[in-house]
């Protein structure tokens, strides 16, 4: 049957290949849009794992962003009960000139405490921050990769301020003394200098964007939260649930829009096959009302119309994914120069792909092949 | 009783009726108004029998070529093949008693314009399961039959009108049907070519196929063993045949 299904196809090149054509571009459009969506969540999440299960405290009002702290919070913080220890980190952007921060791009410069810093990520050189360091950094592995970084090589951090109408910047240059591994999270954009030293070079002594508390064990983290917002005045904890699950629904939303622009234009590749097998089969009612009167059953009718749309489907879904993959992949080459990716291609997300646009060609070649199957073969044979 | 096919002698009375059509009625409706386009017709057709009907056009002869090919269901009436009753068949049996009792053969040929000879013969073979090795074989026996061995690999815009007429003819053949429906097979080829076919048919008549024409053409109907001549629904005369209507009822 394969052979009549495919000569039928072949039968009508032009017409097959912009069917084709039509899915492969819905689906490259799934691949893409979801690729970038499937990052971001990658990213999140495994920057959310590294972050440990600290409380997080933030200046209230800040959505999003990164706000200021004063230190003396620190020890506010560190007083309410439940609160096993409470510690600073500044975090602002190496490069101010350019656009960026949060979770997702941008390069970023984390001053921390050397004594708390995160060990997670695992070094692939090098040593993490000591206590007494100076001005000395732990790069994350873009950083490390985009400025052709080795232990004891130097990086230049600028910082810069608006004074009146001029803005100042400064420069210094810290010594590398340790590169993480690849994490796929915000990590790999980090530079981590010594809290205090960060300070200075910012001019923001005394200050810090987030606070991070430690609780006792076996306590609720989120009850503790609570009582560091009612006790510590204007500023907004969230426990690691409530940070995860603020973070998530900011990615539900992105995810959101771009699967469905996504799922859009893979329709229309969907409406297009229902289009091409509507017409293949109303031209083709002469074939089917000889074919029945030959004695095919509905099914081998069905099998037919339903097999082309299909295939339709298939090819076009592989094309689609196998474009996306190529496209994604290129330009997360040009990207990674900069050392940051942008799109992964999960094997979730092909699979998705794939069976959206078997689906596609199935569930829109279904109301062509019933039309095919009530050909009557009287009324397709009786006249020329 | 004698099963033998090679008798093919008309009015042979001891044949074993191979169809056997019994008071069919069909009525359509047009809008609310029924039009009758066959008022209770009744004959028997013996094993082997080259039957012609004719009548003018609107007579009915086709819409009893659709009954019993299982094309359309009668208003009321039966139709037997080899003693089954195939107007009482459930929907899902038709294809399968259209691909074992019926082979059909048309005005227009009707063959698959992007296969060859040889698939548009084989393709009949497709829906019984028939393997496909057995399926070639057949195919080629057939056309070869037919005068066309040379031709299998030709597509239709290949071969002439009588060539792909008697493509037709062998593939309303594959499946060994107990009987050939042909609506006006000679309809789209010249006088020459129509010899060509009626003689075709005539042969494998004499080899014991049973062999249905619908025609127009007097030239052809009178090359046949029996002659039915339909008016206005309704057989108007029965040549060649005696004793089918006492034998019938």
């Amino acid at each position: 049957m394969f052979d009549l299904i495919f000569r039928s196809m072949t039968q009508r090149k032009m017409r097959t290949g912009l069917t084709i054509f039509g899915i492969a571009l819905g689906i490259f459009a799934v691949v893409v849009m979801g690729g970038m969506s499937e990052h971001m969540n990658l990213v999140v999440d495994k920057s959310l794992k590294l972050l440990a299960n600290n409380i997080q405290v933030e200046p209230d009002g800040t959505f999003g962003g990164i706000g200021t702290l004063d230190d003396s919070k620190i020890r506010q913080v560190k007083r309410v009960p439940g609160v096993s220890d409470a510690y600073g980190v500044l975090v602002t952007s190496l490069d101010p000139e350019s656009a960026g921060g949060g979770f997702t791009g941008g390069d970023m410069v984390f001053g921390v405490l050397p004594e708390r810093q995160m060990k997670d990520a695992l070094l692939t050189s090098g040593r993490y921050l000591m206590p007494g360091d100076g001005y000395k950094a732990v790069v994350g592995s873009s950083i490390a990769r985009k400025y052709n970084l080795k232990v004891g090589d130097e990086l230049e951090m600028k910082s810069k301020r608006l004074q009146r109408t001029s803005s100042i910047t400064n420069t210094r240059n810290v010594s590398v003394v340790g590169i993480l591994e690849y994490t796929g999270s915000m990590f790999d954009s980090s530079v981590q200098i010594p809290l205090d030293r960060a300070q200075k070079f910012y001019k923001m002594e005394n200050i810090v964007s987030f606070i991070y508390a430690e609780y006792t064990p076996g306590s609720d983290p989120s009850e503790i939260a609570r009582r560091i917002d009612l006790s510590v005045d204007k500023v907004k904890s969230k426990s690691p649930e409530q940070l995860r699950k603020e973070i998530e629904g900011n990615l539900m939303i992105f995810g959101l829009i771009t699967i469905s622009a996504a799922v859009l234009a893979a329709i229309i590749g969907g409406l297009s096959v229902m289009n091409t097998m509507l017409m293949s089969v109303s031209e083709r009612t002469k074939e089917f009302g000889l074919l029945k009167a030959l004695g095919a059953e509905r099914k081998n009718i069905l099998f037919m119309t339903m097999g082309e749309a299909a295939i339709m489907g298939v090819v076009g879904g592989i094309s689609g994914i196998v474009a996306g993959g190529i496209v994604t992949h290129l330009l997360n080459k040009s990207f990674e120069a900069q050392g940051s990716a942008l799109f992964a291609i999960t094997p979730r997300l092909v699979v998705i792909g794939l069976l959206f646009a078997i689906s596609l060609g199935v569930i829109c070649g279904t109301y062509p092949a019933y039309r095919a199957t009530k050909m009557s073969p009287m009324e397709a044979l009786r006249y020329e | 009783m004698n099963n033998n096919g090679n008798i093919g002698e008309n009015g042979n009375i001891e044949s074993v009726p191979i169809l056997r059509i019994r008071n069919l009625k069909k009525t359509y409706m047009q809008g609310k108004i029924p039009v009758p386009a066959l008022d209770g017709v009744s004959f028997d057709v013996n094993k082997g029998e080259l039957l012609s009907i004719v009548g003018p056009s609107g007579s009915g002869k086709s819409t009893l070529l659709s009954m019993i090919g299982l094309l359309d269901r009668p208003t009321d009436g039966s139709v037997f093949i080899d003693d089954v009753e195939i107007t009482k068949s459930k929907e899902n049996e038709a294809p399968r008693i259209r691909r074992e009792k019926i082979g059909f053969v048309f005005q227009h040929f009707n063959l698959l314009s992007t296969l060859t000879a040889m698939e548009n013969v084989d393709i009949a073979m497709r829906f019984t399961g028939t393997s496909k090795n057995r399926r070639k074989e057949r195919a080629l026996e057939l056309l070869t039959m037919v005068g066309l061995g040379d031709r299998v690999k030709h597509k239709p815009s290949e071969l002439s009108g009588g060539q792909q007429q008697r493509v037709a003819i062998a593939r309303a053949l594959a499946n060994s049907p107990a009987i050939i429906l042909a609506d006006e097979p000679t309809g789209a080829v010249d006088t020459k070519t129509r010899e060509v076919i009626v003689d075709l048919l005539k042969g494998l008549s004499e080899k014991g196929q049973t062999i249905i024409v619908v025609t127009h053409d007097m030239d052809v109907a009178r090359q046949t063993d029996r002659i039915i001549m339909m008016r206005d629904g309704a057989i108007a005369s029965d040549t060649g045949v005696t004793g089918n209507e006492e034998k019938g009822f």
